[in-house]
């Protein structure tokens, strides 16, 4: 029993493995070119750009907020950038191009920051407003056009051509795993054992607990913010690098696929839960499903729908452990004066 | 503190507490309806000082006419899930799910029976279309009260089901096709008004009663403020939930009648953007998105406002993506303000522990207020 819980995971992690496995075996029985590297690849190359979006949308709702602007924040940082860079034409090298798009990126994350940490705004609806703020000062004021290939700094059309592994006809492993890697463990390492990980898991779990055991809030949910939209606009360069072009109508309507990544990778919408494995379980989950619909002959168009039947019966099954739990406990808890 | 104070002192405190009380309230209901209405006149004055030869032309006041009821019920139904804490972000998605599903219905029955038949059923097909858009309602209703799925990921999960349902049956294309009653209702007007207009108006009264009038209401309202107290009041928050949503997508079904019967076509696109205008006018109508306060008077005035602002948008030639910058501006700034002002009279109102202490002494004294 104890076994079994351990393999469980602290987040459910256990039953997404689980689950995946379920899906990889049923996929592999029902098309011979799932189990192939091209497929393989292609995965990892679609989880990329999600697992970076989704990482930031996890220390969010650890903190107990929801983010809807990253999308935004990473088109506008990523676009703004390579623009400029095209318009200038001048080539700050692929470390430049990433570093001015952080800064772009934090400096939008600061905006939500501040708004939701000083007036104590819901994130959701905060974030609302700026998504569409974003995204209207992109596309009426810096450029609504599509850059191509051939109009990307040289530095961009390297990076993007740029193959860690080459199978000869069998597709190929993007380079660009390296950074989506290191970031992934950085965050791991940064939420496991930093004085700032742990703060914004305590302000997840109870916000006023947070406070007076000494946490400076304002100050700890300012950084996270900006933060999380370096991180927004580093997912916005991967995904220009990858798609070799830079388009500002595209991105923004993704945010609820991440979201639902997230949620089914077990962490909790209330704050205070959750982990990078199980985001990293999530994202791949969800692109799985994604991915190869097609090729166990369910039309693409069911992608949305199929998401969505996912996402729902992932939280109500924890919505029903969590009510079975309650019941079971002695002391119900919401009882008491707040 | 003041348990043992002399009586005058109890006595100015007392006074302090009524006036201070009183004057939250007054606050309270000026909030959202007052506000909307300096709003109101305040932007259609500019715009109309900006641009009076296309902005106060009969026809463009009548597209606001026509333009602003979808999106007013929709900001409607939104209230009422607000009001009771929660949030409804499927809406839109119900609104173009149920125009899908009334347009590929009507198109079936015109390859079958022809296309007078199919004129003839209109009022059935508008009939299923307000059952569509209950059947999502009974589905949120279910997965937030019965399972005890938060609404936002019930509704974040539902928007994608049936958004992606949406997009199945559609193939992703627009698909046209609307009987001729329900077309010919979206362009006629009464006395220059156009009857959508007058349905938004009929719709806001219906909502209203429901809200003020009903015991349905006051479980709605309570559930917001206060789920616990409405708890220990022996209220089913199962059952007010399950209204609540059932209710928010007959709303939508309503919401995709006009959509179809103004555009005659229907598209599972058609939702997305107007998930941040409904929540934006909802919040700036005075609706707490924490449940327990909203008027409908507040919303209405706020979908109007916001036509104003697009349609004033439009005469001076600004682009849908300045508009949604102007929204996100509005909604941010709203929240703020409203924020601030909230402190400011926290700040005012004498602290809570003392209110408790006076109304312990009052209990002592044997009076009452």
């Amino acid at each position: 029993m104890d076994r079994l819980r351990r393999l469980r995971g602290t987040h459910n992690e256990g039953i997404l493995v689980a689950v995946i496995l379920v899906v990889i075996v049923a996929m592999a029985v029902a098309s011979p070119a799932f189990l192939t590297p091209s497929n393989f690849f292609a995965l990892v190359r679609s989880s990329m750009v999600p697992l970076i979006f989704a990482l930031g949308v996890l220390l969010i709702m650890i903190s107990g907020g929801i983010d809807v602007s990253f999308p935004a924040i990473a088109i506008f940082a990523a676009y703004t950038t390579i623009a400029w860079s095209s318009e200038a034409s001048f080539d700050p090298t692929i470390v430049g191009v990433f570093a001015i798009a952080l800064v772009i990126g934090a400096l939008l994350g600061l905006v939500n920051g501040a708004v939701i940490a000083r007036f104590r705004l819901p994130t959701l609806i905060v974030t609302l407003g700026t998504q569409g703020i974003i995204k209207g000062i992109l596309i009426a004021y810096i450029g609504s056009t599509y850059i191509s290939a051939g109009k990307l700094p040289a530095s961009v059309r390297d990076a993007a051509d740029a193959h860690l592994v080459d199978i000869p006809g069998g597709g190929h492993l993007h380079a660009v795993i390296i950074p989506v890697v290191l970031v992934t463990a950085l965050v791991w390492w940064m939420l496991r054992y930093t004085t700032f990980g742990r703060s914004i898991f305590a302000i997840g779990g109870d916000i006023e607990a947070a406070r007076r055991v000494g946490i400076k809030v304002v100050r700890t949910q300012i950084l996270l913010y900006v933060l999380v939209g370096a991180l927004a606009a580093f997912g916005g360069m991967i995904y220009v690098i990858l798609g070799k072009n830079a388009n500002p109508q595209t991105l923004v309507g993704t945010e609820l696929d991440i979201i639902a990544a997230v949620v089914l990778g077990g962490a909790s919408i209330f704050g205070g839960r959750g982990s990078v494995l199980g985001t990293v379980l999530g994202v791949v989950l969800v692109q799985l499903i994604n991915n190869n619909l097609v090729l166990v002959g369910i039309p693409s168009t069911w992608q949305r729908a199929a998401v969505g039947v996912l996402l729902i019966v992932g939280v109500g099954i924890q919505a029903l452990a969590a009510a079975r739990s309650k019941r079971r406990a002695p002391i119900v808890e919401e009882g008491s004066v707040a | 503190m003041s348990g043992n104070g002399s009586a005058p002192i109890t006595r100015a405190n007392r006074q302090i507490d009524a006036r201070g009380s009183s004057l939250i309230e007054r606050v309270h209901v000026s909030r959202g309806t007052g506000r909307m209405v300096v709003l109101l006149v305040l932007t259609f004055t500019l715009f109309a000082i900006l641009r009076p030869g296309i902005f106060l032309n009969p026809l463009n006041l009548q597209t606001i006419g026509v333009a602003a009821p979808e999106i007013g019920i929709l900001a409607l139904a939104m209230m009422l899930a607000m009001l009771t804490g929660g949030i409804d972000l499927s809406l839109p998605a119900v609104a173009s799910g149920a125009a899908i599903v009334m347009s590929t219905l009507y198109a079936s029955i015109a390859a079958s029976s022809g296309e007078a038949a199919a004129h003839a059923m209109g009022p059935v097909i508008m009939l299923v279309g307000l059952l569509t858009g209950l059947a999502c309602g009974a589905i949120n209703g279910f997965l937030i009260s019965v399972v005890g799925i938060t609404p936002i990921l019930t509704t974040l999960g539902t928007m994608q089901l049936f958004n992606g349902l949406a997009i199945v049956a559609t193939d992703g294309v627009t698909i046209s096709g609307a009987p001729a009653a329900m077309t010919s209702m979206a362009r006629a007007t009464v006395a220059g008004i156009p009857v959508l207009f007058l349905l938004l108006i009929v719709v806001a009264i219906l909502v209203a009663v429901l809200i003020n009038a009903t015991a349905l209401g006051r479980k709605i309202q309570l559930q917001g403020a206060n789920p616990t107290a409405s708890r220990y009041s022996g209220i089913s928050s199962r059952s007010t939930l399950m209204s609540v949503y059932l209710v928010s997508g007959l709303l939508g079904g309503v919401a995709g009648i006009i959509f179809l019967g103004r555009h005659g076509t229907a598209n599972a696109d058609y939702g997305a953007s107007y998930v941040l205008l409904v929540i934006v006018i909802a919040v700036l109508g005075g609706t707490n998105p924490n449940g327990g306060f909203a008027t409908v008077t507040g919303v209405v005035l706020a979908t109007l406002t916001l036509q104003v602002v697009s349609s004033g948008f439009t005469a001076l030639r600004l682009s849908a993506y300045e508009y949604a910058i102007a929204q996100g501006a509005i909604l941010i700034v709203v929240m703020v303000l409203d924020q601030i002002r909230f402190r400011r009279r926290r700040a005012a109102a004498p602290p809570a522990s003392e209110t408790v202490a006076i109304a312990t002494q009052r209990k002592k004294d044997g009076t009452r207020p």
